[in-house]
Order: structure tokens, then sequence, then C-alpha cells
């Protein structure tokens, strides 16, 4: 039993983690808390959604649409609503409020448009075979979402450690005055964040989506407070700390249900949280620096 | 009133609020239903807004009332506790409903059900399975069916059907609807000496069960009872399966739903449920139910709406015997010592009210005396075991 | 026209109380904000006021006085308690430390069902909350905290937010006052807890989790924290929107969001803000002249 645990330990983790990967990314750059990244996380599934039932697409055309449409979807919101409380310098708690309205709006419009109810994708959008090896099973939906986590965590990584744009990025995290002064295109790579973690999201809520197979326009909502859990276990606005935070928090519930009973899980979850936070402010595997405010 | 409006623009609000309510067109009677439109439960209120609208138009299609014909007031309690006094007030004292429908969730109705009761009002749920509901009072009645009377006769045929010896108890612990469940299902399994192997929790929300599963796959249990919601619910069903549990599972309330043959397509065979609402139930009150409500709506209804639905031809019966003299107060009183007598053959079968008890054992509210129907999920579609 | 009137407050009674509720909810996240702290456990303080309370006047029959006392003493206790390790936290990271506070307070009041009735709450608990003791509660907490402001410990906390280092160096105990501004922002949203748990019949845990927190500290931000009238005017429109907004019927919810994201957009300092009702006028001043 306890392999088959230990699987699922890891799959549930690398969703937590590819939830949270978009989530950070956003945190380290722009420092913004942002509370809409679970409704953009909901409206790629949506999209993706709509788009292979009405036009009959397969699941990586359906994946695509929903990395443009939710990275264009967090263009706009970067440009209509954080731009301008950049501009004017607002203290950080400002355009996280700003985020929750942008929450409300979305899981809205979503509900008016696809209505309440669950839905779910068109039927074969992925294979349903389950693979076995010495009696633990995994599906093939899982196997993708593993590895496409830490292809995405590794992807991250390289390109902001070793690229001119991952330099300029990590400057403007330190300070974007300086950055602005050092001649780089501070405002253009804000507009690249929020594209792309958006996207990031847009992408996570189809393959998320597809794992439960019951979306609803809430959908990002439990899903982002298990991503602030994570991005504080990791280590806030740290694109390591949310892959690891990830699987930690994953790991923790699921050897928690095993050997404590499923009553225990959350208490186990934030019980830790707390305790991360108390010795560890920067979290487990936080390597940032706190922005200076 | 102009003067009013002069004086002050307060004293104008009140006015207008309170007289707005008396404009009700002469020949309707005015029913409220509160309902959570928006928010978490948003799904069963549209389900339950569509099977009011259906009996609605189905009353006044045919006459109405004495002549009279049905004014639907549908407001939308968001299911949060301080909008569903607001709404429970607004249709009592502005709108001056005879009646409200509502509101969608349990917890609602512990902060709305005294405002209706204080006010003598009768308010029915269409929804609300937890226990004490109607206790709160002599005008709280409901047509939904406790899992306390279903969930005992479910366990008996599904353990006759597949030779059950022990279960696994699985359930949601941080909803209302599926916790009540579970209670009634341990008392259930207690009283039938049903060996449990393992009882699992899992919250609102989740998407992976498997650590659950995997636990219970390894306790070795006949069958899994589940109380949940079909959101959960059906990958519930398809993650067990993915991992090699394949026994029956055993469903509360929430999982009496066509919706899990499309949620959990290919997984959603061996559920039992039971309830007195059957999509499979071909009965002619049944049949003309589902039809007319697929033409309507364009999808398949669940048993939030059928409950809705018989709840309004249940207080139709009542109102032919309420004399409609332009007293509020006096109409109210009159529908609620007409209700409970009310005997009718609807959607989900024979239907007649039982009294219930508060704590202190005296009589308050009413519950629904029906039989349930136990079925079993077998290639899309629900097979009643009879 | 006193029948209007008293129609009116039948009707809306229960709207206009909830007024005072948010009003004094968003005054506790006030003093923690005005101590340069972003603490998220408001919504955690407003349930253990209103459980402890609920449980006294249920199960033990005490009179709504005490019963009002305990709701305000019983989160100043877990304040002190959780406020030693936390308050030292700073930034976004108190704000997250708090938050799973109150996750914790969540999952606690679920598992002990004996007590708290799980997640089914406790109902039935009488009315005691009288529109005159919402009322005194609200100008009581903005008379101490309008006198506090004028203070040596308002001038403290207006050190510490400014500038924490310094203040330090100036004398003033960092520790003892951030500590002081939370244990009174618990009191007053255990105050909050108490009123609102007596006037709505019941309670359960979902009232107090994630979307209250935020929603507490959004009404606050929303009226302005510079000074007292904003988190209650904050409070007032907020609580009154949905209302307002309601016959817009399907579009509510979305309107309401996008109302939230104008304001905070085009009133950078929330919507009661001194200085720029003084250049308007000002301004308006000067075209006469």
């Amino acid at each position: 039993m306890l392999d088959q645990q230990l699987v699922n330990a890891l799959s549930l983790g690398c969703v937590y983690a590819l939830f949270a990967l978009g989530f950070t990314l956003i945190f380290g750059v722009l420092g913004v808390i942002n509370l809409a990244h679970g409704a953009v996380f909901m409206t790629g599934a949506y999209a993706a959604m709509t788009v292979m039932a009405r036009f009959e697409l397969p699941l990586w055309a359906g994946l695509l649409f929903a990395f443009a449409f939710c990275g264009l979807l967090g263009l706009l919101i970067d440009f209509l609503v954080l731009r301008p409380l950049r501009a004017r310098n607002a203290p950080h708690l400002i355009p996280m409020i700003a985020t929750i309205g942008v929450a409300i709006v979305l899981n809205s419009a979503a509900q008016g448009l696809f209505g309440a109810e669950n839905q779910r994708f068109p039927e074969g959008a992925i294979s349903n075979d389950t693979l076995q090896w010495a009696g633990v099973r995994i599906t093939v939906l899982e196997l993708g979402i593993i590895l496409f986590s830490f292809v995405l965590m590794a992807v991250l990584m390289l390109a902001l450690k070793r690229t001119q744009l991952g330099r300029a990025l990590r400057a403007m995290a330190e300070s974007p005055k300086a950055a602005y002064l050092l001649g780089i295109n501070v405002e253009g790579l804000f507009y690249l964040t929020s594209f792309a973690a958006a996207a990031l999201g847009g992408v996570a809520g189809v393959l998320i989506g597809l794992y439960s197979n019951a979306m609803s326009p809430l959908m990002g909502q439990p899903m982002l407070h298990k991503g602030i859990a994570v991005v504080i276990l990791g280590g806030m606005g740290d694109i390591r700390g949310a892959m690891f935070g990830g699987l930690f928090l994953g790991f923790a519930e699921v050897l928690s249900i095993n050997y404590l009973g499923s009553t225990m899980r959350d208490a186990v979850t934030f019980g830790l949280l707390f305790l991360v936070l108390l010795v560890r402010p920067k979290g487990l595997f936080g390597t940032l620096q706190e922005r200076k405010v | 009133m102009r003067q009013n409006f002069l004086k002050s623009a307060l004293l104008a609000f009140a006015a207008t609020a309170a007289f707005s309510g008396a404009a009700a067109a002469a020949g309707t009677i005015k029913v409220g239903v509160a309902a959570a439109l928006t928010g978490g439960a948003a799904q069963y209120g549209a389900a339950i807004r569509n099977g009011f609208e259906l009996a609605a138009s189905e009353i006044n299609a045919g006459g109405g009332i004495n002549g009279n014909k049905i004014e639907l007031v549908v407001a939308d309690e968001q299911s949060k506790k301080e909008e569903v006094i607001n709404v429970f007030k607004r249709l009592i004292f502005q709108d001056k409903v005879i009646m409200i429908f509502g509101p969608t969730l349990s917890n609602s109705a512990q902060a709305s059900n005294p405002v209706a009761q204080a006010a003598k009002t009768v308010v029915f749920g269409t929804s609300n399975t937890a226990d004490g509901i109607t206790a709160i009072g002599d005008y709280v009645f409901r047509n939904s069916v406790t899992e306390a009377d279903v969930l005992p006769e479910t366990i008996r045929v599904a353990v006759k059907n597949s030779g059950i010896k022990k279960v696994a108890v699985f359930y949601g612990n941080d909803d209302v609807f599926t916790k009540s469940g579970y209670d009634n299902f341990k008392k259930a399994l207690e009283d039938l000496k049903m060996p449990v192997t393992t009882t699992e929790t899992f919250a609102k929300g989740d998407v992976d069960f498997k650590a659950q599963l995997t636990k219970i796959k390894a306790s070795g249990a006949d069958a899994v009872v589940l109380s949940a919601l079909i959101a959960e619910g059906a990958p519930i069903m398809v993650q067990a399966r993915q991992i090699g549990l394949n026994v029956p599972f055993i469903g509360g309330n929430g999982m009496n739903s066509v919706k899990i043959f499309d949620l959990a397509k290919g997984a959603s065979d061996n559920l039992y449920v039971g309830s007195p609402w059957s999509a499979s139930n071909a009965t002619p009150e049944n049949t003309k139910f589902i039809k007319a409500y697929t033409a309507k709506y364009g999808n398949a209804p669940d048993q939030f709406a059928a409950q809705a639905y018989d709840a309004l031809h249940i207080a139709a019966q009542a109102l032919k015997n309420v004399k409609m003299t332009g007293d509020i107060g006096a109409e109210r009183a009159a529908l609620r010592n007409a209700l409970p007598d009310v005997k009718w053959t609807g959607a989900t079968g024979a239907f007649q009210f039982r009294r219930a008890h508060d704590k202190a054992g005296k009589p308050a509210g009413f519950d629904a005396q029906q039989t349930p129907i136990v079925s079993v999920t077998k290639g899309s579609v629900f097979v009643i075991i009879k | 026209m006193m029948e209007a009137l008293s129609t009116f407050w039948v009707i809306h009674s229960n709207l206009i109380l909830s007024l005072g509720t948010n009003a004094l909810l968003a005054l506790s996240i006030w003093l923690t904000l005005s101590c340069g702290m972003l603490a998220m456990a408001n919504a955690a303080f407003m349930g253990i006021g209103a459980y402890t309370s609920a449980i006294l006047t249920m199960q033990f029959g005490w009179p709504f006085p005490a019963v009002i006392l305990a709701g305000m003493l019983a989160p100043m206790l877990a304040a002190l308690i959780i406020g030693l390790p936390t308050l030292r936290l700073s930034g976004v990271y108190l704000a997250m430390a708090t938050l799973a506070f109150g996750e914790v307070v969540r999952i606690v009041i679920i598992n002990t069902e004996l007590l708290t009735g799980g997640i089914g709450g406790i109902a039935g608990i009488p009315t005691s909350t009288e529109w005159w003791h919402m009322l005194l509660a609200v100008v009581c907490a903005l008379f101490v905290l309008w006198r506090m402001r004028r203070s040596k410990v308002g001038r403290a906390f207006e050190a510490i937010r400014e500038d924490e280092t310094a203040a330090g160096l100036m004398g003033i105990n960092v520790g003892a006052n951030k500590m002081l501004a939370f244990i009174l922002g618990a009191a007053l949203a255990g105050l909050a807890g108490t009123l609102n748990a007596h006037l709505t019949f019941m309670i359960d845990p979902k009232e107090f989790g994630f979307d209250r927190g935020v929603e507490i500290l959004t009404m606050a931000i929303f009226g302005g924290i510079g000074s007292l009238v904003g988190p209650v005017l904050g409070s007032a429109i907020f609580t009154l929107l949905p209302t307002v907004l309601s016959p817009l019927a399907d579009f509510r919810l979305m309107v309401n969001g996008v109302v939230l994201v104008l304001i905070v957009l085009f009133l950078p300092n929330g919507i009661w803000d001194p200085a720029r009702f003084k250049q308007w006028f000002g301004r308006k001043q000067g075209a006469r002249t």
C-alpha cells in the first residue's frame, strides 16, 4: 500500500506545484499576491473545455488555447489594474485587494456564461489508461502532470538563472528602480511575467480540471488556498520552492491520511504551515530576500 | 408620498418600500422562493428555481388556484447567513408573500426559519435535510426526505443484492449536507450491525481522493458507503476504479443525479442510491415531470428539481382551501392550517406530512413521509431494485 | 408615517445591524494596520468570540453582559498566545501566518463537534442583541480609538508604522505596542462576533474562514485607513453594495467586483481621504477668486 501512496503523493504534490508555479512567479517579480490566480486557473479550464467541445479539438489544441487565452487575460489584468497601481507606487496590499475584485468578476462571469453546474471535458480528451507496475497504478494524466511540472520548473529556473532575461527579472525583483536605471525595460518585463504566469495558470487549470473532471466556476478558490500554503512552505516568490513546497504538501497530506486518518489532514497541513512560518518565515527552501517595502 | 420625499429621503424610501408590496395585481397569489442562485450552492439553487418555475407554469396554465394565478417572487439568498435573513424579511414584510420556499442549505435555514416562524409565515424547505430544522416551530415544513428514513433501506437492499459483509465509509466533513448524511449512515450501519473497516473524509473542492481510496482498498471493504455531492462523488468513483477499487458504492441523497453518468463516464456502474425520487421511476407523474422539465430547460432534472416541483404542487393543494381575503395575516394562518392535511402524488411518489417534534418532545413543524426507491447504476441508467 | 418607518425597520433591521458588526470588524483590523501590521486573524478572533459567547449562552445560561465580556476576553487570550511568536514576522509573512491560524481555528471548530456542533454550527441562539447594544458598541469603540489616537500609545503606533527601527531607537517598546494593538483588535473582533451571533440565530465555522478575513481587510482599505471614518464608511458601503445592486440580479456580483477594482484604482487612499477633499475644496475656492 505504501508504494501506491507514495505515487499518489507524488502526483498530488505535482498538482499543487503546477498551480503554485504561476502564483509564485507573479509574487517573485511583481511582488503581488495575486488572489485572482485561482480565477485565471478556472478560466483556462473553461476556455479549453469550450473550444474542445465546440470545435472537436484534441487536448493539445485545448492546452494551447488556454495558454494563449489566459496569457492575454493576464496581460489585460496587468494593463488595466496592476500597471496603474505600479505607476503610483501603491503598497502591495492594494494590488492584492484589486485582484480580489478581478477574481469576483471572472468567477461571476463564468457562472453567468456556463452556469453553476459541474462540467467536464469532452469524452476521450485524454486516455483513460492506467499503467500498472508491480501493483502500483498510475494514470496517463498523472504521469503527464508529474513530467510537465518538473519540466516547467526546470525551464523556468534555467530561464531565470541563465538567460539575459532572467538576470533582468532578478534585478527587478531586487529593485525595479535600479533595474530601470540599468536600462532594463521594466514595464515590458512586468507584462511578460503577467502573461507567462497567467498562461501557466490556464494550462494548470486544464490539466487539473481533467484530473477531477467535474469543473465549476468556483474551482479555483480551494486551489488558491492550497497554492498559498505551497508558496509559504516553499518560500514566496521562489520557483524551486513552489515545486518543493507542492511536493512537501502533497506528501504531508497523503502520509497524514495514511497514518493519522483523513480528518487530521488539514490540521496537519496548517499546523505545519504555522510551524514553518515561525521557524523559517522565508519558507523551507526560500532563498529570495524579502522585498523591501 | 411626495411630501414625504421632500421631507426626508429616508422616509420616502421607507414608504415606497412599504407600499410597493401592496401593489400586487388582483387575482395573483405571491409565493416567495429563497434560493442560492449565486455562491457555493448555486448549482442546487438553479435546479430548485427551475423546478418551481415549471410547477408554477403548469398550475397557471391549468387555470391557477380558484382562478388566481401564482406569482413566484424569486430571491437570491447566496447561501450566506446575513443575506438569507435579509431576503426572508424582504419577502415577508415588503413583498408580502403568502409563504416562502427555501432556503437551499440547512445552515441557512437555521438562520432564516426563526424569522418566518416569528412572522407566522409558512416556510417550506425542499432541500434541507439536517436534523432540527423542523424543530424550529409549527410554521416550518419540508418535503426533502431526511436521510434517516432512506439510508437503512438503501443499505439493506445493497447488502442483499451484492453480498456485502463489511464496508468502508467515506464522506465530506466540511459540508452540512454530506456530514448529516454521514451521521445517518453511521447510525444505520450501527443498527444493522455492519462492521466498518475504515472511515475517511475529504474536503469540498478536493481534486485528488486516491490516498483515502488506497487506504479503503487496503482495508478490504466489500463496499464504500459514500456521503458526497456529485462534484466530489463523481471523481471519487472514477479514481476508485483507476486504483483498482472495484467494489460497489452506496451513495446518499447527493449522489442521486443523472449527472453521475456524464461526470463519471465509464466508471459510474454499481452505485446504489435510495430516494423517493428516481430518474428511472416510470410512474405517470414522474414521466410527465421529466419530459416537461427536459423540454423546458434542455437538461435532465435532478432530485432537487423534483422536490421543488412537487413542493409547489403540494402547497397549491392547500392554497385551494385558503380564502383570499386580502388580509395577509389571516391568509397565512389559513395556509398553515390547511397544509398538514395535504396528500399528493407527484414526481417523488405518494407524499404526506409527518409531525416533527422539538428537543423537548413538543410537536413542532412537519417532515416528509415517503417511501424510498432503491436503485443501482448500470450502463448509464438507474435500475430500480424491486 | 410612523408605520412606514416601523415597516422599514422590520425589513431592514438586520441589514442595519450588520452595518454595526462590519464597522467593528473594520475597526479591529484598522487597529493593527495603524500599527503597521498586516494581521489577518480577525475572522478567527470573531469566530472565537462568537463561539465562546454562543456556548456560554446556550450551555451555561450566562447573562448577556457577562457573555459579551467573555466573548471579548477569549479572543484577547488567543491573541496573546499566538501573538508572542507571530508578531515578530513582518509584511506578508505575518499575514500568511495569521491566515494559517484562522484555518487552524476553523479545523478545530469542525472537529470538536460535541462542543461546537461541528460543521452544522450552533443553532437556536437567542437574539439578545438589541439595536442599542450595537450602536453603543460602535460608539464606544470609536470613542476609545479616537482618544487613543491622540494619546502616547497612538503616537507610538504611528511611529512604528512609519519606521519600526527608528521607533525602537526612539525608546518605544515596539513589541509591547504591537501586542497591544493585536490584542485590542482581537477584542473588537470578538465583540463583533458576539453581537452578531446573538442576532442571527445561528453560527457555523464557514463564516469565519478565509473569505471573511479577506472581506474584513477589504472593508478597511476600501474606506481608507488614514482616519477612523474610513473603516466605518468602507464597511457601510461594502455591506450595502450587494443590497443596492440587487436589482441587477445575475450581474450583481460582477458589478460588485468592478466597483471594488475601480475604487482601488481611482481612490488611492480609500473613499475617505481628507487630503483629496481639501484638494477638491481648495480648487473650487481657487476658481471663485
